[in-house]
């Protein structure tokens, strides 16, 4: 990387912080426009596709059959995992998943794990012999910015739409998964020394730490993350988690309309 | 090939399992600059697959073993999504994709101008996000579409397309089942203007007769394809957008 761009942007995206404003316009907690398309992909069981502004996802739902876990025997399992693979810009290298492939994956995955969307046990077919393992794939296709918010929305979104495969497994009736909530992710960046909402890729370029907020239908937090170097403040922390509560609603609607069509 | 079973895969009236003749093809449509963050890209369906290229430079090529002196390296990546299977795969190079890249990779220096750009590399990244046989197919066509888009010069497009025998008969642009239950397939990447081959594959049993017929199907597919591409190239531009 150059470090010419980044530090002539840094001051620039610093200069329009002290009258508030963003390099492309938007209010400081204000996101970019969100479509979003459920069922949209051809073999797998639940399928979304996500573009917010220049970021393209899509998560993609499989099943599979295995046996359970020696110490959860009527559990089944939920594993989402994410690739920031080099189609999706010219900064990803091809080669083993990159840690922050690997953080965004288990950012999602706690997001939704953790809210129990998922009754785990609603998954065992046989105690101690057979239960179904759900595996998210989430591809992101084009970064332009915020990929933890777009992958956590398609994510939950393919789920919900998923349709369990029990017929081609030969274990009984296909059926719609259940699935107890939408657990929703929204981020925040520090540019030009102030956090924003839903950063875009020069504000993530020019900024600094990040902060990932996953709230279930409640209001609960269900998954934190800090990434990047830097520090916050707890009044800054419930400055971004009152935006957050008010962004999640909203994007919870989008899923809840969408499924509504 | 899965090998000649008891899978009927022509019906009685002589048309194909999905009311398709024998020679022809499946619903493609192609649209060019879906990906912001890329400098080229494309969209191809064909059928019932799904297949997105990204192209990336030409950039400096490193590490610097790889530079040729005269000319571009074109450095390509066909991966298949997890979810773009029945079964699941494994995220992660194998052995097919490769193959496939390897190949492929050849096809576009093939058309390329890349003698315009000494000890660079151009990158093209294909996607599988569904596959129904003839990924390989669509994923050139979608890589030759992102290579335009991206204002990269070339000879000529490339176009995917495949034939193949299923119940010994030739038939344009396999299925699913043709594939699995057929008896030989023929992927080739056409220069439609030139009218020359830059990828070539084939496994099976065709006679020098049946591989003349297959080859006439790929030709006339690979021009009705190429006005699609052209078309999506021209709408990208004449749009007024970007």
């Amino acid at each position: 990387m150059v470090e010419l761009v980044p530090t002539l942007l840094r001051q620039e995206l610093a200069r329009l912080a002290e009258d508030d404003l963003r390099l492309d316009g938007r209010g400081r907690w204000e996101g970019r426009e969100v479509t979003l398309e459920t069922d949209c992909l051809y073999n797998a069981e639940g399928s979304a596709k996500v573009v917010m502004g220049g970021t393209i996802v899509y998560a993609g739902v499989k099943f599979e059959l295995r046996t359970p876990w020696p110490d959860r025997p009527a559990q089944g399992s939920l594993m989402c995992g994410a690739e920031l693979r080099p189609v999706a810009h010219r900064k990803y290298e091809p080669g083993p998943p990159s840690p922050q492939s690997i953080e965004l994956g288990r950012v999602v995955d706690r997001g939704i794990r953790e809210s129990g969307c998922i009754d785990m046990e609603s998954l065992c077919i046989v105690p101690g012999e057979k239960v179904w393992g759900v595996m998210i794939d989430i591809h992101v296709l084009s970064d332009g910015g915020n990929i933890f918010d777009a992958c956590g929305l398609a994510a939950i979104a393919a789920l919900r739409t998923a349709i369990v495969p029990a017929q081609r497994f030969d274990v009984g009736e296909d059926y719609t998964l259940k699935v107890k909530g939408t657990p929703i992710m929204a981020s925040f960046t520090r540019v030009g020394g102030r956090y924003v909402y839903d950063p875009s890729e020069e504000e993530e370029l020019g900024g600094d730490e990040r902060i990932h907020i996953t709230l279930g239908d409640e209001g609960h937090l269900h998954s934190l993350q800090k990434g990047l170097r830097g520090v916050f403040t707890p009044a800054e922390f419930a400055e971004i988690f009152e935006v957050a509560h008010l962004r999640c609603t909203e994007l919870r609607e989008l899923v809840a309309n969408q499924e509504g069509n | 090939m899965g090998g000649y079973g008891d899978v009927q895969l022509l019906r009685d009236d002589g048309l194909r399992l999905d009311g398709r003749k024998l020679d022809e093809m499946r619903p493609v449509t192609i649209e060019a600059g879906v990906l912001p963050a890329a400098d080229g890209s494309a969209m191809v369906t064909h059928g019932l697959n799904v297949a997105v290229a990204a192209v990336y430079g030409p950039m400096e090529a490193h590490p610097r073993k790889i530079q040729r002196q005269d000319r571009a390296v074109i450095d390509v990546r066909y991966n298949m999504a997890p979810f773009s299977t029945s079964d699941r795969i494994r995220p992660g190079y194998n052995r097919r994709s490769r193959e496939i890249s390897k190949v492929t990779a050849e096809a576009l220096e093939s058309v390329v101008l890349v003698e315009r750009y000494p000890r660079s590399k151009i990158r093209v990244e294909i996607e599988i996000l569904a596959a129904e046989a003839g990924t390989r197919c669509a994923g050139i066509t979608a890589a030759a579409v992102a290579l335009a888009d991206a204002g990269i010069p070339m000879r000529d497009l490339i176009v995917g397309v495949a034939s193949g025998k299923v119940e010994d008969t030739v038939v344009l642009d396999l299925d699913k089942a043709e594939d699995n239950y057929g008896q030989a397939d023929l992927p080739v990447g056409i220069l439609p203007n030139t009218g020359e081959i830059a990828f070539l594959q084939m496994d099976g049993d065709l006679s020098p007769d049946e591989y003349n017929l297959a080859m006439e199907y790929n030709f006339k597919a690979a021009a009705e394809i190429h006005e699609i591409m052209v078309d999506a190239l021209k709408r990208r531009y004449e749009g007024g957008e970007n």
